[in-house]
C-alpha cells in the first residue's frame, strides 16, 4: 500500500474542508476570527483526544463503543477520591486517570484473552463502567473545585488554549507512533489480516491490549479536562461520545474494517465537523439542520472517496 | 454462566436491600431542604440582597432592537415547546425583540455549553436559559456576562453569579407541598407511594424529590416511601417502569408520583392498562393536554403544574427590562406584561406564582 | 457453528446442542431469572407480570429479528432506533388526520422498507461501510424529525388505532407478533434459498458469488427486510401507549443491537439464529423488570446490567472454547 495510496481519502477531505472553512466563513463574519477558532479548538479537544485512540483501535479492525462511560467513570473518581477520600487533587487525579486507563486495559484484556469481538465487549463495559460511575455516584454532582484545577479546561499559554496545546502533542506523538514506528506498522498489519499478522510474528494481543489500554488513557485525559472546563463531576458526563469520535474517525477515512486510516485523516474528519457545528450555528442554522448536515456529509464524503477509488481502479 | 448470573442477582439484592433500608428517598439530592409548614401559612421571605450577576460594558439597549437567543435544556419535548411559544408571543408583543430557540436534542450539559458559545461569538444581546446543571453551565454564562450580554434563566437556575436574574415557576418546596398534600389527599393519608422521575443527575427533579421527603416526614408520616425508578425522558420506558412497580408491590403501592411531564402520564396510562383507576393514585407534574384523557376519565384527580408558556412569556418580559435598564439590582417587583407585577425572591430570582393544581373541573381550559 | 453445518457422527442431541448453544444459554438464563425472582417475589410470576414483560418489550425482540439478519449477512445498522421513531410519528400522523387506519398501519411500514432498501443499496453498490451510511442516516433521521415536528406529542388516536393495545385471548397482540415473526424468521432463514444467501454472504462474500449468488441484489433484500421488521416493531412502538413522542428513543439502537449479539449473532457475520435475538430481547426485559423486584438499588441497575451481559458473553466465550 503506496503512500499516495493512503493519502488519497485525506486529500479529498482536506479540499472539502477547505471548501466548507471559505463557505461558512463567507457566510459569517464572526467565523473566521482567531478568537472563534480558538475556541472552537477548545471545544473540540475531548473529543479529538480520545478520537486519536480511536483511530489506532479502528485501523486493527476493531471498535471502543466504552469510551464515554469510561470517561463518566473517571470523572466520578477524581470527584470522589478529592471529596469524599479526601486525597489531596494532584493525587486524585493521578488515581484517577489510572483507575480510567485500567478500564481501557480490562476492554483490552476481555478482548485479547477471551477472544470476544470487540463492539460486544465494549457494549458490554459501556453499560458496565456507566453503571459503576452512576453507582458510586449515586447520582450526586461534586463541585467546589480549587481555582488553580480549571487552568486544565479554562486556561490559556501564549494566548492558545491548554487542552489545545495537549491535543497538538497528542497528535504529532500518535501521528508518529501510527505512521513511522513498528507498532504502527504492527497495527495496520493486525487490521489487514490478522492470523496473517500472527504468524508474521508480530505480537498481536499484546499491541491490542496497549491500543485498547491507551483508548483508555485519552478518555481519561478527556475527563479531566471534561471536569475542568465544567468545573463539576456528573455521572452523566461523556454520554453519547462514543458516536461522535467514531463519525470523526470514520470520517476522517479510517476503514470501519481495518487496516486503513491515518492520523492526518481523523484530525481533518474533527476539524470538518467542528467547523460545520461551529459555523452553520454563526450563519443562522439551528441544531437540528447542523445534525442533518453533518449526516448527509458523512455519506457524502466516503461516497466521493468510494467513486474516486473505484476510477482509479481500486 | 447461570452460577455467575444467580451470584451477581443474589449479591447485589442482598447488597442493596440492607443498603436502601437505612437511606432516604432515593433520587433526592444532599442539598438542604426547607419543607413548608403543614397548613397553608405561607413561608415567611427573608430578604436577601441581590446575588446575581452583571455583564460587563453592556452597550445600552433601552428600547433598541435587540436578538436574543432561548437555550432550553433540550428542544423536541411538549414542556420546552410551550415555554418557546411563550417566549415568542413576547417577543411578537414587544415588537422589538428578536427572539429564536435553539438547543441540542438531549438534555446534554457539554452540547448546551457549545450551543451557549456559539451564540455569544455570533453576537447576540440576550440569553434565556434552562440550565441542564447549574455548575457546568455556569463558566460560559460568565463568559456571555463579560461580552456585555443580559442573561436571564428560567426553568432551572444556575450559580447566581452566572447570570442576572431566574424566572422561578415555583419554589422547590412549594412544588413539593403541592405533590404531597395532593397525594394524601387521595390515598387518605396513609400507604405506599413510588416515583418515577427522569434521570438522577436531573437537577430539579432531585430537588424536588429530596424536598418531598422532607415535607412527607413532617407533615404526611404515613405516607410510605416505596421506590423511586428511574424512566429518562422516554414515553415507554416509563410506562414499562410505572408497570413494574405495580405488579411488584400490588396492594402495597396506593400511589405514583411521576416527576415529570413525560413520566406523569405514563404512569397514568400504567394504571389505566393494570385496570387499577381508583385504586392507585397518580400525582405528577404534567402538562393539561397529556393528562386530559386519564383526568376525564376519573384515573388522575390532580395534576401539578405551572403553566410554561407563562414561564417563558415572563423570562422574556424579565430579559427586556434588564436590558431596558429598568430592572436594576435590589428591585422588589418586576412588570412582566399581561402577568403583571411579579415579586423578586431569594435576592435576584423572580416568582412566576404558586404551582398550579389542575383537576377535572379547570383542565378544559387549558391548551398546552 | 450452525446447525447446517454440523458434521455427521454426531448424535441429534449433540449436534442440536452445537447448533443452538447459545440459544441454550440464554433460554437457561431466562428460567433460572423466573425461578429465582419468583422464590424471592412470587409476584414476579403473576401473570399480569409476565404479561407486561413480554407486551412492553416485544418491539425490541422485533427489531431485533431484523438486526439479527443484517449482522448474520455481515452489517450492521445504528439507526435502526431513529427510524422506530420515524414510524411511529408517521404511522400517529396519518391516524389522527383521518386517514384509514390501515393506511395508519402499512404506510409507515412500507416507508421504513424503502428507507432501508435505499441504505442498502448505498451498502451494497457503492461499499460505504454499513456503519457509516447508518451513522449518517442516524443524524439525518434525528435531526430532520426535530426539525419537522418539533417533537409534538401525537395524542387523541383512535382506539382502533391501537393494535399493541389488543389482547385476543388475553394475551397482548404485541405478543402474538413477536412469537409469530419469530418462527416465520427463522424457518425463512433456514429453509429458503435466500435465507441461505444471508448467511453465505456474511460467511464469505466471494464464495457466496461463486456459489452463484448475487451479494448486492442479497445486501439491498436483506436490508429491505430488517426495513419490514422495523416497521412492524415501530407500528407497536407507536400504538403501546396514548401518546406518541415525535422523538427518537434514546439508545433504542444499542439495545437492539446487544439483544442480537447477545443471542449469539456473530458480529462477523454468518452465523447466528434470530431465536437467539427473540430470547435475548426476553432476557433483557426480564433483567430490567427483576432488578427492580430484588430491590437492587436503583443506583447501582446500570452496573448490574453491565455486569451480566458482561457474564453472557464470558460463558458463551468459554461454551465456545469447549465446543472446539
Amino acid at each position: 500500500m503506496t503512500a499516495a495510496r493512503l493519502l488519497r481519502h485525506e486529500t479529498i477531505l482536506a479540499v472539502l474542508t477547505i471548501i466548507a472553512l471559505a463557505v461558512l466563513a463567507s457566510m459569517s463574519d464572526k467565523f473566521f476570527t482567531p478568537e472563534n477558532l480558538l475556541n472552537q479548538g477548545r471545544l473540540m479537544a475531548e473529543v479529538g483526544l480520545v478520537a486519536l485512540a480511536m483511530t489506532f483501535v479502528i485501523v486493527t479492525g476493531g471498535i471502543d463503543l466504552s469510551v464515554g462511560s469510561i470517561l463518566g467513570l473517571t470523572a466520578i473518581l477524581l470527584g470522589v477520591f478529592w471529596k469524599n477520600l479526601g486525597l489531596p487533587l494532584p493525587a486524585a487525579i493521578l488515581l484517577a486517570v489510572i483507575c480510567g486507563t485500567f478500564a481501557g486495559w480490562i476492554n483490552g484484556f476481555i478482548i485479547t484473552r477471551f477472544n470476544v469481538p470487540p463492539l460486544i465487549a465494549t457494549l458490554a463495559t459501556l453499560a458496565l463502567y456507566r453503571g459503576l460511575a452512576e453507582g458510586i455516584s449515586e447520582a450526586r454532582s461534586v463541585r467546589g473545585y480549587p481555582e488553580w484545577f480549571f487552568f486544565f479546561g479554562q486556561g490559556e499559554i501564549l494566548g492558545v488554549p491548554f487542552q489545545l496545546w495537549l491535543l497538538g502533542i497528542a497528535v504529532v506523538i500518535s501521528g508518529v507512533i501510527l505512521g513511522l514506528t513498528p507498532f504502527g506498522r504492527a497495527t495496520y498489519a493486525i487490521g489487514a489480516n490478522e492470523t496473517a499478522a500472527r504468524f508474521s510474528g508480530i505480537r498481536v494481543n499484546s499491541t491490542k491490549l496497549w491500543i485498547y489500554t491507551a483508548a483508555g488513557f485519552c478518555s481519561a485525559l478527556a475527563a479531566v479536562i471534561f471536569v475542568s472546563r465544567v468545573t463539576t463531576t456528573r455521572s452523566d458526563m461523556g454520554t453519547g461520545l462514543e458516536l461522535d469520535v467514531i463519525t470523526g474517525v470514520v470520517l476522517g477515512g479510517t476503514s470501519i474494517f481495518g487496516g486503513r486510516g491515518t492520523i492526518i485523516g481523523t484530525v481533518l474528519g474533527l476539524v470538518l465537523i467542528q467547523a460545520l457545528k461551529n459555523g452553520l450555528a454563526l450563519s443562522g442554522v439551528k441544531g437540528d439542520g447542523t445534525i442533518v448536515v453533518i449526516g448527509l456529509v458523512l455519506i457524502g464524503a466516503i461516497l466521493v472517496g468510494a467513486l474516486f477509488d473505484r476510477n482509479r481502479g481500486g | 454462566m447461570k452460577k455467575l448470573t444467580l451470584a451477581a442477582i443474589v449479591g447485589f439484592g442482598l447488597m442493596s436491600g440492607s443498603a436502601l433500608a437505612a437511606s432516604a428517598w432515593t433520587g433526592g439530592d444532599d442539598q438542604p431542604t426547607n419543607p413548608l409548614s403543614c397548613d397553608a401559612t405561607p413561608a415567611a421571605a427573608a430578604a436577601k440582597p441581590y446575588d446575581g450577576g452583571v455583564p460587563t460594558n453592556a452597550p445600552d439597549r433601552n428600547g433598541k432592537k435587540i436578538t436574543v437567543v432561548d437555550v432550553p435544556k433540550l428542544i423536541g419535548i411538549g414542556y420546552f415547546n410551550a415555554t418557546s411559544k411563550g417566549i415568542a408571543d413576547a417577543a411578537a408583543e414587544l415588537g422589538n425583540v428578536d427572539a429564536k430557540t435553539d438547543g441540542p436534542t438531549k438534555a446534554n450539559i457539554d452540547e448546551q455549553i457549545t450551543f451557549i458559545d456559539n451564540y455569544i461569538t455570533s453576537g447576540v444581546d440576550g440569553i434565556l436559559f434552562a440550565a441542564n446543571d447549574p455548575v457546568a453551565i455556569a463558566p460560559v454564562l460568565k463568559k456571555a456576562l463579560e461580552k456585555g450580554i443580559n442573561v436571564v434563566g428560567y426553568d432551572a437556575n444556575s450559580t447566581p453569579d452566572a447570570r442576572q436574574w431566574f424566572v422561578n415557576q415555583a419554589e422547590f418546596n412549594g412544588i413539593a407541598k403541592s405533590l404531597v398534600d395532593s397525594m394524601a389527599a387521595e390515598v387518605g393519608g396513609e400507604g405506599g407511594v413510588a416515583i418515577v422521575t427522569s434521570t438522577f443527575t436531573t437537577p430539579n427533579q432531585a430537588r424536588w424529590i429530596a424536598e418531598m421527603a422532607a415535607y412527607a416526614e413532617k407533615c404526611h408520616p404515613k405516607l410510605k416511601w416505596l421506590e423511586t425508578v428511574e424512566a429518562q425522558e422516554d414515553n415507554n420506558l416509563s410506562f414499562n417502569q410505572a408497570t413494574t412497580l405495580i405488579n411488584k408491590y400490588g396492594d402495597d403501592l396506593k400511589g405514583i408520583f411521576g416527576m415529570t411531564s413525560v413520566a406523569t402520564p405514563a404512569s397514568a396510562e400504567a394504571v389505566t392498562q393494570a385496570n387499577k383507576c381508583g385504586s392507585i393514585a397518580v400525582v405528577g407534574l404534567a402538562t393539561p393536554n397529556a393528562m386530559k384523557p386519564y383526568v376525564e376519565k376519573g384515573c388522575v384527580k390532580s395534576v401539578v403544574l405551572w403553566n410554561p408558556v407563562d414561564l417563558g412569556y415572563a423570562a422574556m418580559m424579565v430579559l427586556r427590562s434588564v436590558a431596558d435598564g429598568t430592572l436594576q439590582p435590589g428591585a422588589t417587583s418586576v412588570k412582566a406584561g399581561k402577568l403583571g407585577d411579579l415579586q423578586v425572591i431569594n435576592g435576584s430570582e423572580i416568582l412566576l406564582g404558586a404551582p398550579y393544581v389542575f383537576n377535572k373541573d379547570n383542565i378544559g381550559q387549558f391548551d398546552f | 457453528m450452525m446447525a447446517i453445518a454440523a458434521s455427521p457422527g454426531r448424535t441429534n442431541l449433540q449436534r442440536f446442542l452445537s447448533g443452538y448453544g447459545q440459544e441454550i444459554v440464554v433460554l437457561l438464563s431466562i428460567v433460572a431469572l423466573f425461578v429465582v425472582v419468583g422464590a424471592i417475589n412470587p409476584r414476579f410470576l403473576s401473570n399480569t407480570n409476565i404479561n407486561s414483560i413480554f407486551a412492553g418489550n416485544a418491539y425490541i425482540a422485533i427489531a431485533a429479528i431484523g438486526m439479527s439478519m443484517i449482522i448474520i449477512a455481515g452489517h450492521i445498522d445504528v439507526s435502526v432506533g431513529a427510524l422506530i421513531g420515524v414510524i411511529a410519528t408517521i404511522a400517529g400522523t396519518l391516524a389522527v388526520n383521518g386517514y384509514p387506519i390501515w393506511m395508519a398501519w402499512t404506510v409507515p411500514i412500507l416507508f421504513a422498507v424503502a428507507v432501508n432498501a435505499g441504505v442498502g443499496a448505498l451498502v451494497a453498490y457503492t461499499r460505504i461501510p454499513s456503519i457509516v451510511v447508518t451513522l449518517g442516516m442516524l443524524s439525518i433521521l434525528k435531526g430532520g424529525l426535530i426539525s419537522i415536528t418539533a417533537g409534538k406529542w401525537i395524542t387523541n388516536m383512535p382506539p382502533e388505532f391501537m393494535i399493541a393495545q389488543m389482547r385476543p385471548f388475553g394475551i397482548p397482540s404485541a405478543v402474538y407478533f413477536m412469537v409469530a415473526l419469530t418462527i416465520i424468521a427463522a424457518l425463512f432463514m433456514r429453509y429458503t434459498d435466500f435465507g441461505r444467501a444471508i448467511y453465505a454472504v456474511g460467511g464469505n462474500i466471494e464464495a457466496a458469488r461463486a456459489a452463484g449468488i448475487n451479494p448486492e441484489r442479497t445486501v439491498v433484500g436483506v436490508f429491505a427486510l430488517h426495513g419490514l421488521f422495523a416497521g412492524i416493531a415501530g407500528i407497536l412502538f407507536a400504538t403501546q401507549l396514548q401518546v406518541i413522542q415525535s422523538t427518537v428513543p434514546p439508545n433504542l439502537e444499542l439495545t437492539v443491537i446487544t439483544a442480537s449479539v447477545i443471542g449469539g449473532v456473530s458480529i462477523l457475520g454468518g452465523t447466528g439464529t434470530v431465536i437467539g435475538s427473540t430470547l435475548a430481547a426476553i432476557l433483557f426485559a426480564c433483567i430490567g423488570s427483576a432488578l427492580i423486584f430484588l430491590n437492587v438499588s436503583a443506583y447501582w441497575l446500570r452496573a448490574v446490567l453491565g455486569l451480566m451481559i458482561l457474564a453472557t458473553v464470558l460463558a458463551d466465550m468459554a461454551r465456545r472454547r469447549r465446543a472446539t
